[in-house]
């Protein structure tokens, strides 16, 4: 077998392997991708992206076979004469300046094109998103809908959302990579980012990360994105814009936010109850949402619950009125908010008035059911290193303080906060 | 200091002794500088892999468990620091030190002392910066620290106090072997050696050693704000006063950016003098070879902020830094044009040297195509911060920088210790290095690609991450497996490996006319320049006649008595330096000293901080005075006898 | 580091070795170090002037700004209330104290100049006191150091003005720059102290040339970076 033959062979196995990794980069499901055009703004990249592939790949294979065939036909035998001692060309040496130049214009053009055009402002009357980071999770706000929440993005399809980026401390970076690219969230600085998500992409759910690395738990900072319908927009927002259902104190005193259309029976239902009567479950009655069954394989968390914390009893139910004592008579409301109730101040923690109709807590790193909320407020430090929030289980170990919780909440004031907070849909 | 003319016979006044442990620590021979670096710097490399493989290790699989996040977080953060500060960087040292007096023909560095104080300001920072992860305090906040999470506000504890203080001591170093190389090239070459006719790792050090002493003040400044931001109350960096974070990221990579080229350029130096020689040919396009180099160091200036595409400099700025970039890519382009060419037509011989040079060419191909990739602002979107980034710098600084070094160490190894390496396990070393490192950075773009962010200490499962990051790992291990192999060659070959000749390969530098080892004044007399190569046209190689017509690279006239006996196996023990006459350098501990109260009264500043304020006050003070005493006593010391 | 671009300052090897350039290693290696330090001084320039107007808090260098309006003025601005930042820089006196800088370069140009011709015979008064390097070095470190005086002056001033390293950005970075100059600046005043000394106790000729002329070259440098910064810093507002 001829070297050249030999070389061959070679750079068609590499060649085979490469393919099949790249196939199997196709076939089976990848939820994170970049490879898309699920939206305008990922378009112009993806189209970039293939150039840069198609030039890249170019220059790839011509440097390697050159090389390879050097390799195998300048291989130095017995008796080789000294070769011919050449010093250089300058022909050559023109040539492969120009050509690369020549290459490079074909990326340089398209590349400022598309710079230019993905940081124009956003077109009018697009949704605005007022994203702000915090270690570790993420505050999301719609300032026209009046709506607060955390961790969880609802994006109407077929309309261009512009986000407003801020953060709270370090630096962030806000990414959905099925959606479009990153943009860093800079302390003292707002920042810009937009797209429009397309109408294929209609009641899916997308991964979206913090890709700048902010602390401790960077790896634990993720939210989720749910695309959907229009009119599953109006319906989530509406219920969003609207006050805590649960034993909402006043609820003349907060209106639903102008332009909303609340479903007037939640409120109504929750201020005709008053603290004490049988809670009315309201599950069905909180506007659109994803529910933590629908998720698919990908957007449902699998971190694993630390064994150090112990678990509730077997079988312990919690009264959400008992609890929302609970929760308004401890340390909860010097962090957290809830609209429609007197406590609605705090910006530490997350906004609770919707969270039993979130899919996840913790950022991401845990599904939103009475098991894993439990183990939180009774731990959360264990559960995520290095929240803020403090360790509130009776005898829990606090990983920061390496003290055991002699006083905090018992488990039956658990189980109570966590049938409160669940009927918060 | 060189000494041109042979001088008369002249009796030390202090009994140097070349041997024990004293001997290296009060050594400024440049050669036993190299070795130390060589040593203090593969060791670190072996620390900064063994904190890479547990990071790998805790990512074979979804939610992995060996590692919490702080602790992720620390090895993470010293993996990019040692690899960077303080082995790829010192791996350079190794040859900044050992060759260019060698290959310019010049008996020492131009300020020997110095070289030594570079050497242990080296070592003493890398020991600061170190020694806290075995305390499970070591720095976390990433190799590039962005503020504000660095500030005491978000960062309150000893872990960053150590990385400030232990850059700003490697700085040091970096910055006083910076001078010391540049006046060494320009003012110390032989005569004859114009810049035309230097060798092209000396061409490459010099660029390099003009990045650090411009590049290096950039982080000094932004390490000297944050130093005072958390030691004496300043606001740089602190969000409440209005700071902006992007000073940090902008001072930071005018420095990080200059420091890619810091890392490669001398891995580009050693593959332009490994190519020529086991292709028996002269380099291809010397000239634009250098001129190339040149110009990547003054692009790389340029460029700084391709790091920050997504921080939203506006339009004009990300276009301004993306039109550098992807002009960058043209002069390196033209390198790797040039090594192929110099192979084209050559007799090529594949020792393990040139195997790992050829590594670089093709791995460094793949790393610069990468690079183009993300030099484009709206595709770097979704590629920084990624897995796919974290594969372009492996591919460049790996498949880069690391092959060369370790082809330059099986090349200078003979001329460092006058024994040849193994070749067996040498290539066994370069294939398990090219196959593991290709299955461990590889699929860490699809990784990336498919939305996998970097530096996450565990991920989920169904992100179809999975695969990509089996495969990283198993490449890892191969790493680690390769690397036995090479120390177990490197410390077998120093003990019975061959004996080489003084020009075991058949090279065509000055370095190759000495004896090997290399004799402790490197050239009896000083020789006279007339060619690129002088080597090849006085001598022949060994390994086949390749007698060179006299004239056609010109000639040398050189007198070192090696060369009588140059093409026979057995060349005789060459002369000590005082049967010579040769003045050297006398030894001397107080760069030590000087560099240790360095490291020490940083250390104070910890102290202050973090422990008790008086304690700490004193310890500065102390090793404060020690600094000056030790330098008083260095600069009243002549550096050699009178002669 | 500034110690260790001065290696060998008093080194006895001078000049017999042969170099490619024929210029002094001590030489080449200080311009090196000075390229260094232009790029040391341009980003801690460049850093105060990418702060100036950020800071949140007063006092401020050269504008009256009212902290409740926000409103920027020359003069005491009338209808302010609350808090009004009153500016700080003061020019003439720093004006002054940049005289006597640019005057001790002068100096040390003397200096230089006496030692290089030392053995020329000097016949009269005038002549006596040009030739003398004595007389010259310590002019030098003597203007030098009542540069730092200057700057011991402003920077007292400014503390009890309520401008601290730690108060804001304008503290922080104007502190940082002016005082890693005032570094320099006694580093070369001790430097030129050192001269003297050893002026005193053998004597400097011709063959000390070279010394002396490391020392201007990082005491002019030293010089020339004032200027940016007075120009830069306290002209330009």
């Amino acid at each position: 077998m001829t070297p050249i033959h030999r070389s061959r062979q070679r750079m068609t196995a590499v060649a085979l392997a490469v393919l099949l990794l790249t196939l199997a980069a196709c076939s089976q499901e990848y939820p994170n991708s970049t490879f898309h055009t699920n939206t305008e703004f990922n378009a112009a990249i993806d189209h970039l992206w293939n150039r840069l592939m198609f030039f890249g790949t170019l220059v790839f294979v011509l440097i390697e076979g050159l090389l390879i065939y050097a390799v195998f036909r300048y291989r130095r035998r017995e008796n080789s004469p000294v070769p011919k001692q050449v010093h250089g060309s300058a022909t050559l040496e023109i040539l492969w300046t120009a050509i690369p130049a020549l290459i490079l214009v074909f990326i340089a053009v398209p590349t400022v094109r598309t710079i230019f055009e993905t940081q124009a402002d956003a077109a009018a009357g697009s949704l605005q998103v007022e994203v702000i980071g915090h270690q570790w999770w993420w505050e999301f706000r719609y300032p026209e809908l009046g709506i607060t929440t955390a961790n969880e993005l609802y994006l109407p399809v077929g309309r261009t959302v512009n986000f407003e980026l801020k953060t709270h401390d370090v630096l962030h970076s806000f990414w959905i990579p099925h959606l479009g690219g990153k943009r860093d969230l800079i302390t003292n600085r707002t920042n810009y980012l937009w797209f429009t998500p397309d109408t294929s992409m209609a009641t899916k759910v997308q991964n979206g990360f913090c890709a700048e690395f902010c602390g401790e738990s960077h790896a634990n900072m993720k939210f989720r994105v749910f695309t959907v319908t229009p009119e599953q927009f109006e319906s989530w927002a509406a219920h969003q814009a609207s006050p805590a259902v649960f034993g909402a104190t006043v609820p003349a005193a907060a209106p639903p936010a102008a332009g909303t259309a609340a479903d007037s029976a939640a409120p109504a239902a929750a201020a005709a109850s008053p603290a004490g009567a049988t809670p009315v479950m309201l599950a069905s009655a909180g506007g659109f949402t994803f529910a933590e069954a629908d998720l698919p394989r990908y957007a449902r968390p699998m971190t694993p619950i630390p064994a150090s914390i112990r678990r509730l009893p077997p079988g312990m139910t919690g009264d959400p009125v008992r609890g929302q004592e609970a929760y308004q008579s401890t340390s909860c409301i010097g962090c957290h908010a809830i609209a429609g109730t007197p406590f609605n101040m705090a910006n530490i923690g997350p906004d609770l008035t919707h969270v039993g109709s979130r899919t996840t807590i913790g950022a991401g790193l845990y599904p939103n059911d009475a098991e894993h909320l439990a183990m939180w407020i009774k731990n959360s430090r264990a559960m995520k290193p290095g929240v803020v929030m403090p360790t509130l289980g009776t005898n829990e170990f606090d990983p920061v303080t390496k003290l055991k919780i002699s006083s905090g909440l018992s488990d039956q004031q658990v189980a109570d906060i966590v049938a409160y907070l669940m009927a918060l849909k | 200091m060189a000494t041109i003319a042979a001088a008369p016979t002249y009796a030390p006044s202090t009994a140097a002794s070349n041997t024990g442990m004293w001997s290296w620590i009060t050594t400024v021979d440049h050669k036993r500088i190299a070795v130390m670096y060589l040593y203090t710097s593969l060791f670190f490399f072996m620390f900064g892999g063994l904190e890479a493989v547990i990071i790998r290790t805790q990512l074979i699989a979804p939610n992995g468990t060996i590692l919490n996040a702080e602790i992720y977080n620390q090895l993470m953060t010293m993996h990019g620091t040692t690899m960077i500060f303080l082995a790829v960087m010192p791996l350079s040292a190794v040859f900044f030190n050992f060759l260019i007096p060698l290959q310019i023909g010049a008996r020492d560095v131009a300020f020997p002392r110095l070289n030594a104080f570079s050497y242990w300001v080296y070592l003493f920072g890398g020991i600061v910066i170190t020694m806290p992860i075995f305390f499970a305090l070591a720095p976390n906040a990433g190799w590039f620290g962005y503020a504000p999470l660095t500030t005491p506000q978000f960062s309150p504890g000893v872990n960053i106090d150590y990385w400030v203080i232990g850059l700003q001591i490697l700085g040091i170093s970096s910055l006083a072997a910076g001078f010391n190389f540049i006046t060494t090239i320009i003012n110390m070459r032989a005569p004859g050696m114009n810049l035309m006719r230097m060798p092209i790792f000396t061409w490459m050090a010099l660029v390099t050693q003009f990045l650090i002493i411009l590049a290096f003040p950039a982080i000094t400044v932004a390490l000297i704000f944050l130093q005072f931001d958390r030691f004496f109350g300043t606001q740089f960096y602190a969000i409440a006063a209005g700071a902006d974070p992007l000073l940090w990221q902008h001072l930071f990579w005018i420095f990080g950016h200059p420091e890619v080229y810091i890392l490669v350029l001398p891995a580009f130096g050693l593959v332009s003098e490994i190519i020529p020689t086991f292709s028996r040919k002269p380099l291809f396009g010397y000239p634009v070879m250098v001129y190339s180099g040149i110009l990547i160091g003054f692009l790389g200036f340029g460029v700084w902020a391709h790091h920050m595409f997504a921080v939203g400099m506006g339009p004009i700025a990300d276009t301004m830094f993306s039109m550098m970039t992807l002009l960058i890519a043209i002069p390196t382009g033209v390198k790797i044009f040039n090594w192929i060419s110099t192979m084209w037509g050559g007799a090529l011989r594949f020792t393990t040297a040139m195997l790992f040079a050829i590594g670089l060419v093709s791995l460094f191909t793949i790393g610069g195509i990468s690079g183009v990739m993300h030099g484009s602002p709206p595709a770097d979107l979704q590629q920084t911060d990624t897995y796919f980034v974290v594969a372009h710098f492996h591919y460049v600084l790996f498949g880069g920088s690391i092959m060369a070094i370790f082809g330059g160490i099986y090349l200078y190894f003979p001329k460092m210790f006058g024994r040849l390496m193994n070749e067996t396990l040498g290539k066994w070393h370069f294939w398990l290095y090219f196959i593991g490192m290709n299955l461990t950075f590889f699929p860490m773009h699809y990784a990336g690609m498919l939305g996998m962010p970097r530096r996450i200490y565990r991920y989920d499962g169904g992100q179809g991450w999975e695969l990509f990051n089996l495969i990283s790992t198993i490449g890892s291990y191969m790493l680690v497996v390769a690397t036995a192999i090479f120390v177990y060659n490197f410390f077998r070959s120093r003990r019975s490996g061959a004996i080489a000749t003084s020009d075991p390969w058949g090279a065509g530098t000055l370095e190759w006319s000495i004896p090997s080892p290399a004799p402790e004044y490197n050239f009896a007399e000083i020789p006279t320049v007339r060619s690129r190569y002088p080597v090849w046209d006085i001598k022949s190689s060994e390994h086949g006649a390749h007698e060179i017509p006299h004239g056609e690279l010109g000639e040398i006239h050189m007198r070192d008595h090696s060369m009588d006996t140059a093409s026979t196996e057995v060349e005789p023990a060459p002369k000590s330096a005082k049967e010579l006459g040769i003045v050297l350098p006398n030894n001397t501990v107080m760069p030590a000293i000087a560099a240790l109260s360095i490291a020490l009264s940083s250390l104070g500043l910890v102290l202050m901080r973090n422990e008790n304020k008086t304690v700490g006050v004193v310890w500065s003070v102390v090793s404060a005075i020690m600094i000056f005493v030790s330098i008083y006593y260095w600069m009243t010391t002549p550096l050699e006898d009178e002669h | 580091m500034a110690t260790t671009a001065h290696a060998g300052t008093v080194d006895p090897h001078k000049g017999h070795h042969y170099t490619t350039t024929g210029l002094d290693n001590r030489k080449i290696g200080l311009w090196a170090f000075l390229g260094s330090e232009c790029m040391l001084f341009g980003t801690l320039i460049a850093t105060y002037l990418s702060y100036k107007g950020k800071s949140v808090a007063g006092p401020r260098p050269h504008e009256w700004v009212c902290a409740a309006t926000n409103v920027v003025s020359d003069s005491p601005i009338a209808n302010c209330v609350g808090q009004m930042f009153t500016p700080i820089l003061d020019i003439p006196v720093t004006s002054a104290s940049t005289f006597v800088l640019l005057m001790s370069s002068l100096a040390m140009v003397l200096s230089h100049n006496a030692v290089v011709h030392k053995n020329v015979p000097k016949n009269t008064f005038w002549e006596r006191v040009r030739g003398s390097s004595k007389l010259w070095l310590a002019m030098t470190a003597f203007l030098g150091m009542a540069f730092l005086a200057f700057q011991t002056y402003e920077f007292t001033s400014f503390y009890h003005e309520g401008l601290k390293l730690s108060t804001n950005l304008f503290g922080s970075s104007f502190f940082t720059l002016t005082g890693f100059h005032g570094g320099h600046v006694t580093f070369g005043v001790l430097w030129l102290w050192t001269l003297f000394a050893i002026d005193v106790k053998r004597g400097l000729g011709p063959d000390d040339a070279t010394n002396v002329d490391l020392l201007a070259l990082y005491w002019h440098f030293v010089d020339v970076v004032w200027i940016a910064i007075f120009t830069l810093v306290y002209l330009i507002k």
